[in-house]
């Protein structure tokens, strides 16, 4: 069976590619919002930078305990 | 003898360093670079897993004997299905040891997990939908597995705005913790739906101690595909991870100047 799959899929079509383009789209959202999500927190990061020492932002990770 | 015996000190000074090795890595200070070294190595092995197993199940794989092409939905659909419980079932073992042992790392994990989990049910239940339209005759029954997934799909969506909603960071883990320890009752009914109840959906085809109700091609396509389902999930959670210690710390930091 090497030869590329019948596209129809015996009728299936609909529902197999269907199927798989929705994973899809979910992985791409997931990793794409991923993405999006660090980049808004680095220019934030920059915003304060400005403001903060960039020491002070990182010593500040240890001393959050509740 | 002032200063006491200095060989006890060095003793004590290296167990106290022992001791620091071992809890170094749940400080989420220390253990965001480590997560960075990690991803390439979910992430990369993710990528060439999902290509070989769609691979081997588009190509290699024959018909099945009963529904011809359309079980070729099982490649995404049984792995989809079993990481949304897996992760659940993770999501609330890392919530509840955030919260009995003030972890704040692994209350994160719970949340960055919470994400991928959802979207893996999400995924197990539409797919599950086209494969039931065309194999059963509806898009959706009232079935014990379907309601029991769609349970977990809520559950998912429950600990996702519970913390949204709740403002400040350990309230939200103690919160969120509580949903999923109690949630964790419905994967044993998720697991177990299809042989305690009569349900149109059909029985297990991988089983522990048993032997797989699907051929060889078949069980390998299926496999490869858990295993790409597995990294990937690490990855993500892991990059997830990553965005919440740096949200969380710039919160703090902000906290920090205004002198709260």
């Amino acid at each position: 069976m090497m030869n590329w799959p019948d596209l129809s899929m015996g009728g299936y079509g609909f529902y197999i590619w269907g199927s798989y383009l929705v994973s899809l789209v979910a992985i791409v959202w997931e990793v794409v919002s991923l993405k999006q999500r660090k980049k808004a927190i680095t220019q934030q990061q920059q915003q304060s930078s400005n403001s903060v020492p960039a020491s002070v932002l990182r010593g500040s990770i240890n001393e959050t305990t509740s | 003898m002032a200063g006491g015996n200095p060989n006890k000190l060095a003793i004590r000074n290296r167990k106290l360093a022992i001791n620091m090795n071992l809890y170094k890595y749940a400080s989420p200070a220390t253990f965001y670079p480590l997560a960075g070294k990690m991803i390439p190595w979910f992430a990369i092995p993710a990528a060439l897993l999902f290509a070989t197993g769609l691979f081997v199940g588009f190509f290699i794989a024959p018909p099945d004997f009963q529904q011809g092409e359309a079980y070729r939905i099982i490649f995404i659909h049984v792995p989809a299905a079993w990481m949304g419980m897996l992760l659940y079932v993770l999501m609330a073992i890392y919530a509840g040891v955030g919260w009995a042992f003030n972890a704040r790392l692994s209350s994160m994990m719970a949340s960055s997990l919470a994400v991928t989990g959802a979207m893996f049910t999400a995924i197990s239940l539409i797919t599950g939908a086209f494969w039931g339209k065309p194999t059963w005759g509806t898009w959706w029954v009232w079935d014990a597995r379907m309601t029991s997934t769609l349970i977990l799909m809520f559950l998912y969506i429950g600990f996702i705005s519970l913390q949204a909603a709740i403002d400040d960071p350990r309230r939200a883990d103690r919160a969120g913790a509580v949903l999923a320890l109690v949630g964790v009752i419905n994967i044993p009914i998720i697991y177990f739906s299809v042989q305690w109840w009569n349900t149109l959906h059909q029985g297990a085809t991988i089983r522990i101690l048993q032997k797989p109700t699907i051929r060889g091609s078949m069980l390998a396509a299926l496999l490869i595909m858990l295993a790409a389902c597995w990294l990937y999930s690490v990855a993500v959670v892991l990059i997830r991870l990553r965005c919440i210690i740096l949200e969380r710390e710039q919160n703090t930091s902000r906290f920090a100047e205004v002198g709260v």
